[in-house]
């Protein structure tokens, strides 16, 4: 009869679409045991997919491996968008944006040791001073009045306190246990730096930038600042700038870019100012005027934006998200830009941090 | 319900062209349903017609029928959420779905989320896989899923009333009645579907949290026979939703989404000798809330407003020869907080022509031109043939070219939309074989579908994102059905099983789409004795890539529900299911599970 035999084949058919399916998996991968002389690459993922993880790769780039935090935690998912990763003596703390939680694992072995999950909203960065984690969150970003920075206790990995800022406190950085918030916007676009005193817990004074203040490096008794601007597509583009802060006083040395240019990435290294603007990298003598040529461009490699950017170790390393939803790039350069190596880390390259 | 009306439905193939030839029927179902072309024009393709007691068999969101019931793949973000099909290999925006000969596709999106739709609202819900733009314009590539609603003038007054009640306090209430004194007919229906939907995360300790859901909708459709040859009617339907969006196993979600569609369509159907006419009026809304926290006020949302006037005249010259022409006129308004406000007018004219060769063969063609400002607009053509070769062999033939046009988000999002796109376009091929036996059918289709000028949003600039026309897919496969079945005294045993092999390959990455799987299978199996029915279901899966460069996947799952009924009296029918009996955990999107074993039960009244 024919349909005994169509309805075997349909069945059969079905066990071996299974049996194809479950054997196709290669061995796990497994712990490299020790991800120290090298750096983290932090993939963000894509927002609700709960895919961001992290890569390493060593200072010699002979070993590289992705999906460390998996690989080592396997009964764990990591988290949604991961947005930051700070370093205290022997951990590390992966701050997790939609998920609204912060990874602590061994920075050196990757092993799990607390997941904070409470008192975080929209979680950004991290920074730590005074004994103590500081958490910039946006809450809801809908909301302009609830933004704050969480105070994390270290021992217990605990939220144990809330400094409430103005919107969109994005980078946090600590000089001499003074933190420093850059309030890049949550919804809207901010301009302002709040300086924050660790012993109060309070916002003692604000420094006012210009729009879209990106990211913070402190060298030499200095705050930078840089600031990209609103771009075009706002329709209500302004121009973005540079500023050298005096830590002891407010004097302020201020250095336009023109209009058109939105820098981001700003790194010292070594009395150099580094940043990008879209696909270039501009390098910058302390004290010098802002070059109107780049270093180097990287549109070679096909970046069309720079996500993530590191300068360490006499080299340049520029991660790219790619089409966002595949995995990204980071490439390595010379410091006079010829690329010497690449890797391709996970989905949305969002951070470099040298773990040594 | 009976069996042997279950088997009828559960005839998978409709043998079209027998049907076309006999005018009295032709008649009745001009008079009866909106889609005319459906019937008429579709002789070439394949063509699943899912009736209301397969409906009744399946869980109340058109995915859940779709997906155990057709080769439709679908992605869930977790059960009732957001749902998006792959019909053939292809996007969510190009498979379309027509509510009552509309197309009914969002604009804002260019989809439809196929878990903003109630099955129970429809007499019976059509499946016609490949190119179908020429005559239901923008999204017909991969296929066009038809809601149909058919309203009946023969003397008669019906009522029915479902309740199920199940697992994750899970509860559907419908009640339809449906009247006609020969001259005046009615057909009313009111759905609420409901649920906590907090399963539980199979091997974890998570739950589903913030997923629940409810919906309702109300439905309604009336015909007056002002006389013998000119019928008014009025299709018209509300859909009401709230649905917290639940997370995942990385994050717990906070946000709620609220819809509200409506659909409004008269509808004036003039018979005349060998002509007919139908001129439509419809108005159809969409209009959607996002609450980025559900406890909070602030919301973005989106809506749009068509106004569609349509004018179809078919021409029946004598039995062989068919020509219906189709005017359409469009004209939609886009606003809300993401969008700028923008107004776009479409007019089309299409021509259909069929010719019955002999009564063994076959030919039809549609032409279709779209005018308007918004965009370049192709000439869009289907052209196909279908032979008998053998008493139990047709050999079918189609061609065409289709397209899916730009939506109000890719082209007015505020800052990254762009005004300068052009549809994607398609030509596409099929060739269909269909087997007729005594309890069998059986029928395999090969296609191929090149696709053009395929919309992508990428970076540009720092983070702008924005949409062009640049990708390029081909998208091939097999997909067969089967249906067998067969009465042994008061026994009766259907068997009904669907199969598609799919490659779907991105032309510039050369890589394969993502959430697209090479295999899916679907089985059902039900026995019937007297008043006693159960039933098995079957669905298989298959791996699918999760990243456009291929690095990632998801793994195929099988699941597998079954179900008991039983009718007293003929008119009280009392129902158990059990579903994922395995306790399979899976997902159909990365990191989203879908339930593990779960139950409901059900009772309808007829009276």
């Amino acid at each position: 009869m024919k349909f005994c035999k169509l309805f075997l084949v349909a069945l059969t058919g079905a066990v071996f679409f299974v049996s194809c399916n479950s054997d196709d998996d290669n061995a796990p991968e497994l712990p490299l045991g020790a991800y120290d002389n090298g750096f983290l690459v932090l993939n963000q993922g894509n927002f609700g997919s709960s895919n961001s993880n992290v890569s390493y790769i060593s200072n010699d780039f002979a070993t590289h491996q992705n999906g460390i935090f998996n690989i080592v935690n396997p009964t764990i998912t990591m988290g949604d968008t991961g947005q930051d990763i700070g370093f205290n003596e022997d951990l590390a703390f992966i701050v997790l944006n939609v998920s609204n939680s912060i990874q602590v694992v061994n920075r050196y072995t990757f092993e799990h040791v607390a997941t904070i999950n409470a008192g975080l909203s929209n979680p950004r960065y991290i920074a730590f001073a005074n004994g103590k984690g500081y958490v910039t969150n946006w809450g809801n970003a809908t909301v302009a009045t609830d933004d704050f920075v969480a105070v994390l206790d270290l021992a217990s990995y605990a939220v144990t306190a809330t400094i409430p800022v103005v919107e969109g406190p994005e980078r946090i950085i600590e000089a001499n246990n003074i933190l420093y918030v850059a309030h890049h916007g949550g919804y809207g676009y901010g301009n302002s730096v709040s300086v924050i005193s660790t012993s109060s817990n309070t916002v003692t004074s604000t420094i006012q930038v210009a729009d879209v203040p990106n990211s913070l490096d402190v060298e030499d008794g200095f705050l930078y600042v840089l600031c990209g601007g609103k771009e075009a597509w706002t329709n209500d583009e302004t121009t973005g700038a540079l500023y050298q802060i005096n830590l002891n006083g407010n004097h302020a040395t201020t250095y336009n870019f023109p209009t058109g240019n939105h820098p981001a990435n700003l790194v010292i290294e070594d009395n150099k100012i580094y940043y990008t603007v879209d696909s270039d990298i501009f390098m910058k003598t302390i004290n010098a005027e802002l070059p109107t040529q780049p270093l180097f461009s990287t549109t070679a490699q096909g970046v069309y934006g720079v996500y993530s950017f590191a300068v360490e170790n006499n080299k340049i390393y520029v991660g790219d998200a790619g089409d966002y939803n595949s995995n990204g790039k980071v490439y390595v350069y010379s410091m006079t830009g010829s690329m010497q190596n690449q890797f391709t880390v996970g989905v949305i390259p969002a951070g470099i941090y040298f773990n040594d | 319900m009976t069996f042997k009306k279950l088997s009828l439905v559960s005839v998978l193939f409709v043998c079209q062209f027998a049907l076309a030839q006999n005018d009295s029927i032709r008649t009745l179902e001009v008079v009866e349903i909106s889609d005319v072309q459906l019937k008429n024009y579709s002789n070439s393709q394949s063509v699943q017609k899912l009736n209301d007691s397969i409906i009744n068999k399946n869980q109340s969101s058109l995915t859940s029928l779709l997906n155990y019931n057709t080769v439709i793949y679908f992605k869930e973000n977790g059960l009732g959420m957001v749902s998006s099909p792959s019909f053939r290999g292809t996007t969510a925006q190009q498979t379309a779905v027509i509510w009552n000969g509309i197309n009914i596709n969002s604009q804002l999106n260019g989809q439809t989320d196929f878990n903003t739709l109630t099955t129970r609202n429809f007499d019976n819900i059509t499946v016609r896989a490949g190119g179908g733009s020429s005559i239901y314009g923008s999204s017909a590539i991969g296929g066009s899923i038809h809601l149909n609603n058919n309203l009946s003038f023969r003397n008669h007054f019906d009522n029915q009333v479902r309740l199920s009640y199940g697992s994750f306090n899970t509860f559907g209430g419908h009640y339809k009645i449906d009247v006609s004194d020969g001259k005046f007919a009615v057909q009313a229906s009111i759905s609420r579907n409901s649920s906590d939907n907090d399963y539980d995360y199979l091997d974890t300790d998570k739950k589903n949290e913030n997923g629940q859901f409810y919906n309702t909708s109300i439905n309604v459709v009336a015909g007056y026979k002002l006389n013998d040859s000119n019928i008014l009617k009025i299709y018209s339907q509300v859909f009401d939703s709230e649905r917290h969006f639940s997370g995942s196993l990385g994050f717990v979600s906070k946000t709620k989404y609220q819809d509200v569609n409506t659909r409004n369509m008269l509808e004036w159907t003039g018979l005349y000798s060998k002509f007919t006419s139908k001129f439509k009026v419809a108005f159809i809304s969409e209009n959607y809330k996002y609450f980025e926290d559900a406890e909070g006020t602030f919301f973005t949302h989106g809506k749009t407003e068509s106004a569609i006037a349509k004018y179809d005249l078919a021409f029946n010259l004598n039995e062989e020869i068919s020509v219906n022409s189709i005017f359409e006129y469009n004209r939609t308004k886009g606003f809300g907080s993401d969008i700028q406000e923008e107004v776009r007018e479409i007019g089309s004219g299409t021509l259909l022509f069929k010719l019955l060769v002999s009564d063994a063969f076959l030919y039809e063609l549609s032409v279709r031109k779209e005018l308007t400002n918004n965009y370049k607009s192709p000439v869009l053509f289907s052209l196909g043939t279908n032979l008998k070769v053998t008493s139990f062999y047709n050999l079918k033939f189609n061609a065409s070219r289709n397209f899916r046009i730009p939506t109000f988000n890719d082209l007015y999002w505020r800052g990254s939309g762009n005004p300068e796109l052009n549809p994607e376009t398609s030509y596409q091929a099929e060739i269909g074989n269909d087997f007729t036996f005594e309890n069998f059918t059986f029928s395999a289709t090969g296609y191929y579908i090149k696709i053009d000028n395929m919309l992508r949003w990428s970076p540009e600039s720092g983070s702008l994102w924005t949409p062009n026309n640049v990708a390029k897919v081909k998208t091939y496969g097999v997909e067969g059905y089967l249906n067998w079945n067969k009465n042994f005294g008061k026994n009766n045993f259907d068997f009904n099983a669907s199969y598609a092999y799919t490659i779907s390959n991105d032309e510039k990455l050369d890589k394969r789409l993502i959430y697209v799987p090479y295999h899916k299978l679907t089985s059902s199996a039900s026995y019937s004795f007297g008043d006693f029915t159960a039933y098995y279901q079957y669905l298989f899966n298959g791996e699918v890539f999760t990243s456009s460069d291929n690095a990632y996947t998801l793994d195929g799952y099988s699941v597998s529900n079954i179900g008991i009924n039983y009718t007293f009296f003929k008119s009280v029918d009392i129902g158990f299911e059990a579903l994922n009996i395995y306790n399979e955990n899976y997902q159909s999107t990365l990191n989203r599970p879908l339930p593990g074993r779960n139950f409901n039960m059900n009772l309808t009244f007829k009276f």
